[in-house]
């Protein structure tokens, strides 16, 4: 038997087994959990189905738009999956602890890259089939396809998801072995350099173009990237479009270079691996040069909260030095908040602000719902975790004279800071660029601010609730019941609270609603948020605390 | 069987190990000892492959670990102080995996398992997963799966952590009955006792270079110390970061 096969029927096993455990877990948590998958899947089909009616009711620029935002789809679930594949590509190649263990065994190097070039892609790509499912369905709903749509689908899918990942990892790989490690500033430089790079795609600007592609360019960033004949993403969608019309011959070619193109990165990945791959590993694994690190991070700002009570000072301390030391996290949340800050601020770029009032309003609510979604998604990554990460340790701060009050209320404050001052920022700037008037400005901001308080302190207290000491990957923390119970309460009082005055804003820009009606609205509905959010914040905090003080150690 | 020539490994301003020269024949147990920091796991890390040297050459049954890695670790095995184990796979599915990683071509493999965990008293988890054993169980495992594919050197970092007496009785046998039978076993460990009772020769390594090496009464000469072990070690490794040996103990039982 040949290692990689052993390998493979190993990970075999592993899935068999996982039936094992499904059935030892309550049948609530997994129906619950399934149940909030399907509804996700369906409600981005409904959305997706939405989108392509009004485009449909637009006319004849509305069939220019589908036809392009098949590509644009494309472009950015490819753009994800290399980004989603950069991190994973790190973790699996360079952290996992299997690869210590496999690297004992006699297994080359060109083997073990290929097994773990794999396994990252697989890991990274639920994500594309999860919105690439219902985008498709949706479409071929609309478009009244038939079943082969969904095969022609899969078969371009499949390679486009490996060649996304062969990208992810070469640029993993390559970054590992020529980047100098423990240098936070290098890191944080990349990820500026790819935000600065996106930005100079998306404004690509052929020399001649139709008029009415430059008019559609102009509004969909990215979109004359996305059509380029030498994107992947363009064969795809290309691709997809002629053989469900048919077009036999140009959908085989079109199939045969993204397979082509696929196999050739695969071979690259392969033999690049096989070269860096163990000098890079070297640079990860190598101890540090201890004598060059401080003894302290971040020392001023310990000196600066010498204000605070010690026992809380020290906890933030340990809190804020534990992430910025694992770049793993803190590089997941500048991607996205960078690429939403990006976003934001090419909105004078698309003359987004020369909008007439009913869209302008339309594209403030949707970026407090992406701010907010993110704001969600971050507070279940990394706040809901945060307390059963502490794991073995946990008795340090147990035994501590400090009750078990001060220490969760000390986490959900530093949480709330991080993240109002992330999404304050983030919708101010929105506001701004798109000349928002003050009162929309106002309540797009104090949106933002409640969303995230109310967040962080669901978070923390569920997190408090469903703590797990004995688990050290948040992956697994973050995916059990109470991780997805907090994903959908978090989504749920996001909605509660946008939704009020997205509709009352929506009505008075489409409809005129009087002046005194729409005031005495605004104050119902901001009275509401509040409501909303001081019950969010005190009942996860109470039971919460009450959960860490009955608990058991 | 082991040969290390000149071998040096430095992390940035700090000389992890430094010019270790060593002979390990076939058929000995070797035991390491060295304080924290030393270079124990280093070394073992560049005889295992999993850590580049910056100079210096190491043979594993004449196989240089980094011109031929893949035929070094095909002769070797490796039991890291914190190991890893699928967690969710059972035992048996385990030792599988490990056998097919390794080409073990066995004519009853799965005889074979079972048997090894018969020995090891891991028959009636044989159907739990990794994840649900207690810490020796997964010692004992990590055990047979090391010695599934007859490797003719084993490097073992601390290899009693955790275990109860019983266990540790078990391993003790086990490695000698190995090393009887020709394997070459090279270990690290922190409790000297460990060393004085089953090591044939024993190398103390401080600062990264190897300081003394021989039979405990090798040590004792190199040394000038006739006590025991610990105060061999301890007069050895004395230095500004490393506290002062201990005065040795009155004897509180008059003499008869």
């Amino acid at each position: 038997m040949s290692p990689l096969t052993a390998i493979w029927i190993k990970n075999w096993n592993t899935l068999r087994n996982l039936r094992r455990i499904l059935q030892r877990e309550s049948i609530f948590k997994t129906v619950f959990i399934l149940l909030f998958a399907a509804g996700m899947i369906g409600g981005f089909f409904m959305m997706f189905l939405n989108g392509f009616q009004f485009l449909a009711s637009l006319g004849g620029g509305g069939f220019m738009i589908t036809r392009r935002l098949f590509s644009l789809f494309f472009l950015g679930l490819g753009a994800m999956l290399v980004m989603s594949n950069i991190i994973t590509s790190y973790s699996t190649l360079f952290r996992s602890r299997e690869t210590l263990f496999l690297l004992t065994a006699p297994l080359d190097t060109r083997t073990f890259v290929t097994y773990k070039f794999i396994e990252s892609t697989l890991l990274s790509s639920w994500a594309f089939f999860f919105l690439m499912i219902p985008f498709t369905a949706a479409y071929a709903w609309h478009e009244k396809l038939g079943l082969v749509f969904a095969v022609w689908t899969v078969l371009f899918s499949l390679p486009f998801v490996f060649l996304c990942g062969a990208l992810g990892s070469l640029i993993s790989l390559a970054a590992v072995r020529w980047f100098p490690r423990s240098r936070l500033v290098w890191g944080a430089a990349a990820v500026i350099l790819l935000i600065l790079a996106i930005r100079v795609l998306l404004q690509i600007r052929p020399v001649m173009q139709e008029e009415a592609t430059f008019i559609l360019n102009r509004f969909l960033p990215g979109l004359q990237l996305a059509t380029h004949p030498l994107m992947p993403n363009n064969w795809t969608a290309e691709g997809i479009m002629a053989l469900t019309n048919g077009e036999w011959f140009r959908g085989s070619m079109l199939w045969l270079v993204l397979v082509t193109n696929t196999a050739m990165l695969f071979l690259l990945i392969q033999e690049f691996g096989n070269r860096v791959f163990y000098t890079a590993y070297q640079q990860v694994t190598g101890s540090p040069d201890i004598r060059r690190r401080a003894p302290e991070l971040l020392g001023w700002l310990d000196r600066l909260l010498a204000f605070l009570p010690h026992d809380i000072r020290v906890m933030i301390m340990k809190d804020i030095r534990s992430f910025l030391r694992d770049p793993l996290q803190w590089s997941q949340a500048l991607i996205f908040f960078g690429l939403l800050g990006l976003y934001f601020s090419s909105f004078r770029s698309f003359h987004y602000n020369e909008m007439p009032p009913i869209w302008r309003n339309l594209v403030v609510f949707l970026n407090i719902f992406s701010v907010s979604s993110v704001i969600c998604s971050l507070a279940a990554r990394f706040v809901f975790p945060q307390l059963s990460l502490e794991g073995h340790n946990f008795w340090i701060l147990g035994l501590a004279p400090t009750g078990m009050r001060r220490i969760l209320l000390t986490k959900f404050f530093l949480a709330a800071l991080a993240m109002v001052t992330i999404s304050a920022g983030l919708m101010g700037l929105a506001t701004w660029m798109l000349q928002a008037g003050p009162a929309l400005s106002i309540i797009s901001i104090g949106l933002a601010v409640a969303i995230s308080i109310s967040v962080s302190a669901l978070s923390t207290g569920l997190g408090a609730l469903f703590i797990d000491l004995k688990q050290p990957n948040p992956a697994a923390i973050i995916s059990g019941f109470g991780g997805t119970m907090n994903l959908v309460l978090s989504l749920g009082m996001m909605l509660g609270a946008i939704l009020p005055f997205g509709l009352i804003w929506h009505w008075r820009a489409s409809e005129g609603l009087a002046d005194p009606l729409f005031i005495k609205a605004n104050l119902i509905a901001g009275l509401w948020v509040i409501l909303l959010s001081g019950l969010m914040v005190s009942l996860p905090l109470w039971l919460g605390i009450r959960s860490l003080k009955n608990r058991e150690y | 069987m082991i040969s290390i020539q000149h071998l040096n490994k430095r992390f940035g301003t700090v000389q992890a190990v430094d010019d270790l020269s060593l002979e390990i024949p076939a058929g000995e147990l070797f035991c390491f000892l060295g304080p924290n920091g030393a270079g124990k796991t280093t070394t073992i890390k560049m005889m295992t492959g999993l850590l580049r040297p910056d100079s210096g050459t190491i043979r594993i049954g004449g196989f240089d670990v980094q011109k031929q890695p893949v035929e070094a670790k095909r002769i070797m095995g490796y039991i890291p102080d914190m190991p890893f184990l699928y967690e969710k796979l059972t035992p048996v599915e385990f030792l599988k995996f490990v056998a097919g990683l390794y080409n073990v071509t066995h004519p009853d493999l799965s005889g074979h398992i079972e048997s090894s965990l018969s020995q090891f008293g891991l028959q009636e988890a044989r159907n739990a997963l990794i994840g649900e054993l207690s810490h020796g169980m997964r010692q004992r495992l990590l055990y047979i799966a090391t010695f599934i594919h007859a490797p003719r050197v084993i490097f073992i970092d601390e290899p009693l952590i955790g275990l109860d007496p019983h266990s540790i009785r078990m391993i003790k046998n086990l490695l000698r009955a190995k090393v009887r039978d020709g394997m070459t076993i090279l270990l690290t460990t922190h409790i000297l006792a460990l060393a004085e009772d089953i090591a044939d020769r024993i190398g103390i390594i401080s600062g990264g270079r190897l300081i003394a090496l021989g039979k405990l009464g090798d040590l004792r000469t190199q040394s000038g110390d006739k006590g025991s072990l610990e105060d061999i070690f301890l007069n050895l490794t004395a230095s500004p970061k490393n506290p002062e040996p201990l005065p040795p103990k009155k004897n509180l039982n008059p003499e008869p």
